[in-house]
């Protein structure tokens, strides 16, 4: 059964060969035995997916309409509100945090009969790139558990590569979807800025963050968008269009279509890299699409725009942690300013300290139009010659990231941390849609993966581009070998 | 030392807090309502919580534009919010969202008569935030309500265009009695829907530049802002005086300071050397106002009377002084309760009368005044009509207007009909004695009136009805004394 994809999942459902019950159990099962070495989950709903699930099986058996995700077990990354569930952001601040509503991709999601299995784990409030600045847990990469599985939705990533959940929501500020999914070798998107309403997803930094889901098949992915990809009304950055049908977007050739590379950008790329980058771009030839050279160079300007903009938001986003109505509250605070104080030293780790005294800093008066501005201005820029590049091409190429996955410890530098971001923040920055695909595993068997952003509102074109380039691919069981088995029951 | 005041120009401006009177709040769905038990109007917003996000309340935006054009101000057609970073209890997300540098209304003016003197104060510009909540102190802790949290605010800034404590003041009633006939506002100081920061400066007479302000924080009324303008006035010309050598900005620096009722003094709060940095940059959770002018001219057609054009009517139309037009459009409870009344009577003249002397003044020392008295309009009206009618005289009218008073809402006419000592006399028999008196006292008068002269005539009834004490009918001693004095006719 764990072999088995989401739409897969749902068919054996609705086709009575599996009861929800039988679905949600064997996952929960997967997850007790094999979660103690991946350390993805945070929580597990054991009871409260269980419960879900009998009354999915009590609803099919009396015939009654069921959603488009009923019996598909759905993992959901702790910064994201599950009612009545605690929300910790990894973060020792919010160890008791009790959601007091649901996101709106939670509400869309139990619509449409999803099963909700539990919340994983993350870097604290999203702020990494290895799933190690949880305040929690290291999540380990299921291809080799002593490498990290990136981040800062690492345990998502996680818990799909080793199959348990077979579907799992991530959010996505900088890379914190598609840079996991490549190192877990899993699918992960980042809609379109505004697609998916962020009402209930923990903002790190507002104009840039998107929640997104995980999966190990693009047809799954764009099930998701179905369910998700929804106008909402609490949410003033959403977009206001209908829903679109990207299941039907997906077959359909790309011969003759054109993907743009931003090579220019791309001369940084390591040997090997270029290769497995190079092999990539053949299976698009395969399917009968053209390569083109796009020019997309200040892209190397990313990251610094990239850390000022999300840090200034996130500086301002997390103040609202001060240890006067919920969450921590520092035992030895004596005054008002101890509360903020010692509330926001105990309760927060080093990462996010970091950020916010970043984001402070190229706020204050005097630095604003040296770091702030001048950043807005480079993301405006970025997003005119996204518009440029696209007039040149349907799809843009790019690897997700600039090395695989790393090991658990291995950088140390933030700097460096911050460079496993270099192929990743544009995408946030113009608002652009962007999905990694596993596209392999190089000779240490760590997955590698390729990139692709479409034009804004264009997600269906880039879900379609990817499950052609699946498709061509052919990759099949691409199951990390530790987690290739079944549990005891 | 002495000190001469006729030497300095005090130069003040003002910023105008004004709740709008919308059914929610700002940014949220809960109720905009005052006086309800602490944290009952909160939803996930007003406490800040994770993962809400503000939507701008289109009631809000509406009033705004309501006021831009009921003050002749440009309506920005782009106008953007921004975050204002503070740590406070009673800021649930530790930045306020507010127009820093794109408010939605630009310029304008108010138009006041200041002792007798049409005067034109222009407006900077006024924009959109939200209010904070409420700390309350106890005996060993403090408290938070957040009722307040969120609730719309318009921010009305002056230019710095007023000269004088009474400028100050006229201003400020004609702002309000503004906001009162667009409805933006209900501007209750004591509730604080309209909340006050006086900026003050002097310079010597004829300078041009200005000199350090000084601002007076939180004048719950227009008497203490006066006070508190004269205060520092004071204060700051004794300090010019003394030191008349040293550099101003010394003398006088910038700061914020309270009223000291009892002592009629200004004191210093905070030095603002101590200004914080409130790191503004735009609000990333809310796109910019975007307004046509279509959408403005139909809320500018929409525009009910205004004070200055009421008061153009009260003057002209209805002939009522200056004086007393001002005092019913200042207030426009009053002024709609006289409205009422004139429905039910077209002697606008005696109505005012009635009104503002001799009812206003029957309430003068009491809690409730006259508007919600529970006395109607209409029976004011009857009251003027009876009068006006002869059916009861003017002094017993004052009697009638004490049982009024004393019994809210008793129609006149019953009130007249049950005391036969307000009832007209129009038994015969009983006024012929004093008609034959005042006939036989005043031979001349007889003679005259045979020879035509009416003004004979009205002194024969007036001579009459004082002998009654007034309580003759008129209708009857016109009639006695025709038939005595023409006995053919």
């Amino acid at each position: 059964m764990y072999k088995k994809t989401a739409s897969q999942l749902h068919q054996a459902f609705l086709e009575g060969n599996l009861t929800a019950s039988e679905i949600a159990s064997g996952f929960l099962q997967r997850i007790q035995f094999l979660d103690e070495e991946v350390k993805a989950f945070l929580n597990v709903f054991a009871d409260r997916v269980m419960e879900k699930a009998e009354k999915l099986d009590g609803k099919r058996a009396a015939g009654q309409p069921l959603g488009k995700l009923a019996g598909i077990p759905i993992a959901i990354k702790d910064n994201i509100q599950v009612r009545g569930e605690i929300t910790t952001c990894a973060s020792k601040f919010l160890s008791n945090y009790v959601a007091p509503f649901d996101a709106t991709a939670i509400r869309l999601i139990e619509e449409e009969d999803g099963l909700i299995i539990g919340k994983t784990n993350l870097d604290e409030f999203a702020m990494g790139s290895s799933t190690e600045h949880s305040a929690y847990q290291i999540t380990k990469n299921p291809w080799n558990l002593s490498y990290a599985p990136g981040g800062s939705s690492g345990g998502s990533a996680a818990c799909v590569s080793a199959r348990l959940a077979p579907i799992s929501l991530g959010s996505d500020t900088g890379g914190s979807i598609r840079q996991p999914a490549a190192f877990t070798g899993t699918v992960g998107f980042k809609p379109t800025y505004g697609r998916i309403s962020r009402y209930g997803l923990v903002a790190f930094g507002s104009s840039l963050d998107q929640i997104g889901p995980f999966a190990n098949s693009v047809k799954d992915i764009a099930l998701m968008m179905e369910v998700m990809g929804k106008p909402c009304d609490r949410d003033a950055t959403n977009i206001k269009k209908t829903s679109e049908p990207y299941l039907d977007h997906l077959e359909g050739s790309i011969q003759g279509k054109k993907v743009g590379v931003p090579w220019g950008f791309l001369e940084g790329l390591s040997k090997k890299e270029r290769s497995i980058f190079e092999k990539n771009l053949e299976v698009f030839k395969q399917a009968g699409a053209q390569i083109v050279d796009i020019d997309l160079s200040l892209l190397k300007y990313s990251i610094p725009t990239y850390y000022i903009l999300s840090t200034a938001e996130a500086s301002t986003n997390l103040a609202r942690f001060d240890g006067i109505r919920y969450g921590k509250r520092s035992e030895k605070a004596r005054t008002l300013d101890e509360i903020y104080d010692m509330s926001r030293e105990e309760g927060f780790g080093a990462e996010v300290k970091q950020r916010i005294l970043l984001g402070t800093f190229v706020l204050s008066s005097g630095y604003q139009d040296a770091y702030y501005k001048k950043a807005q201005k480079v993301r405006s820029l970025i997003i005119q010659e996204y518009k440029k590049g696209f007039e040149k091409c349907d799809i843009v190429a790019m690897p997700t990231t600039p090395t695989p996955a790393f090991e658990i410890g291995g950088i140390q530098d933030p700097l460096e941390m911050y460079l496993q971001d270099l192929y990743t923040v544009s995408a946030n920055l113009a608002g652009l849609p962007a999905i990694s695909l596993p596209t392999g595993k190089d000779e240490e068997d760590l997955p590698h993966a390729l990139q692709l952003l479409g034009p804004q509102m264009d997600d269906g074109k880039v879900l379609h581009f990817a499950y052609q380039f699946e498709k061509t691919l052919k990759l099949t069981g691409f199951i990390p070998p530790l987690f290739d088995k079944e549990t005891p029951s | 030392m002495t000190v001469s005041y006729e030497e300095w120009e005090p130069v003040i401006g003002l910023e105008v807090h004004a709740q709008l009177k919308t059914r929610s709040k700002i940014f949220a769905s809960s109720p905009n309502r005052f006086g309800d038990e602490p944290n009952t109007n909160i939803e996930i917003n007003d406490t800040g919580q994770p993962g809400a996000l503000p939507v701008l309340n289109k009631e809000a935006v509406d009033l705004a534009i309501r006021f831009g054009c009921g003050v002749h101000a440009k309506v920005a057609t782009f106008s953007k919010f921004d975050r204002k970073s503070y740590f406070y209890p009673d800021s649930p997300r530790n930045f306020q969202i507010t127009q820093f540098d794109m408010p939605i209304i630009i310029g304008g003016e108010i138009v006041a008569d200041v002792e007798g003197k049409t005067k034109t104060f222009p407006l900077h510009h006024a924009h959109l935030e939200d209010d904070a909540g409420m700390l309350k102190h106890f005996s060993d802790f403090a408290g938070v309500d957040y009722n307040r949290a969120g609730v719309p605010l318009l921010e009305i800034v002056s230019e710095p265009c007023m000269f004088s404590p009474k400028d100050a003041v006229a201003y400020a009633t004609t702002l309000r009695a503004i906001l009162e006939y667009l409805g933006v506002s209900d501007c209750n100081m004591e509730e604080g829907s309209m909340r006050i920061d006086t900026n003050v400066s002097v310079r010597p007479k004829g300078d041009k530049t200005l000199r350090n302000k000084v601002e007076i924080k939180n004048l719950n009324s227009f008497a203490h802002m006066e006070m508190g303008i004269e205060a520092e006035i004071r204060r700051q010309i004794q300090a010019y005086s003394k030191r008349p050598h040293e550099d101003p900005r010394l003398v006088v620096p910038s700061a914020t300071v309270r009223l000291d009722i009892d002592k009629k003094e200004t004191i210093l709060m905070r030095s603002k050397e101590e200004a914080k940095d409130y790191r503004y940059f735009p609000e990333p959770d809310l796109p910019p106002i975007i307004l046509t002018t279509d959408y403005i001219e139909k809320i500018r057609k929409d525009l009910p009377e205004l004070p200055h054009e009421r008061f153009k009517r009260y003057t002209e139309k209805l002939k009522l002084s200056a004086y007393n037009a001002s005092i019913l459009v200042n207030d426009k409870s009053l002024s709609d309760y006289f409205e009422e009344a004139l429905k039910f009577s077209s002697h606008a003249g005696a109505l005012c009368n009635w009104i503002t002397v001799e009812f206003v003044g029957r309430f003068k020392d009491s809690e409730i005044d006259l508007t919600t008295s529970g006395i109607l309009p209409e029976h004011i009206a009857k009251l003027v009509t009876f009068i006006d009618n002869k059916k009861i005289t003017g002094r017993i009218g004052k009697e009638v207007a004490d049982v009024m008073v004393q019994k809210p809402g008793k129609d006149p006419e019953i009130i007249i009909k049950e005391n036969p000592n307000f009832q007209a006399v129009h038994d015969t028999s009983a006024i012929e004695p004093f008609v034959d008196e005042v006939l036989s006292a005043h031979p001349q008068s007889v003679e005259d009136f045979r020879n035509g002269k009416d003004k004979a005539f009205n002194f024969l009834v007036g001579q009459v009805m004082k002998l009654s004490q007034g309580k003759a009918s008129p209708d009857v001693v016109k009639e006695l004394l025709i038939k005595k004095m023409l006995p053919g006719k």
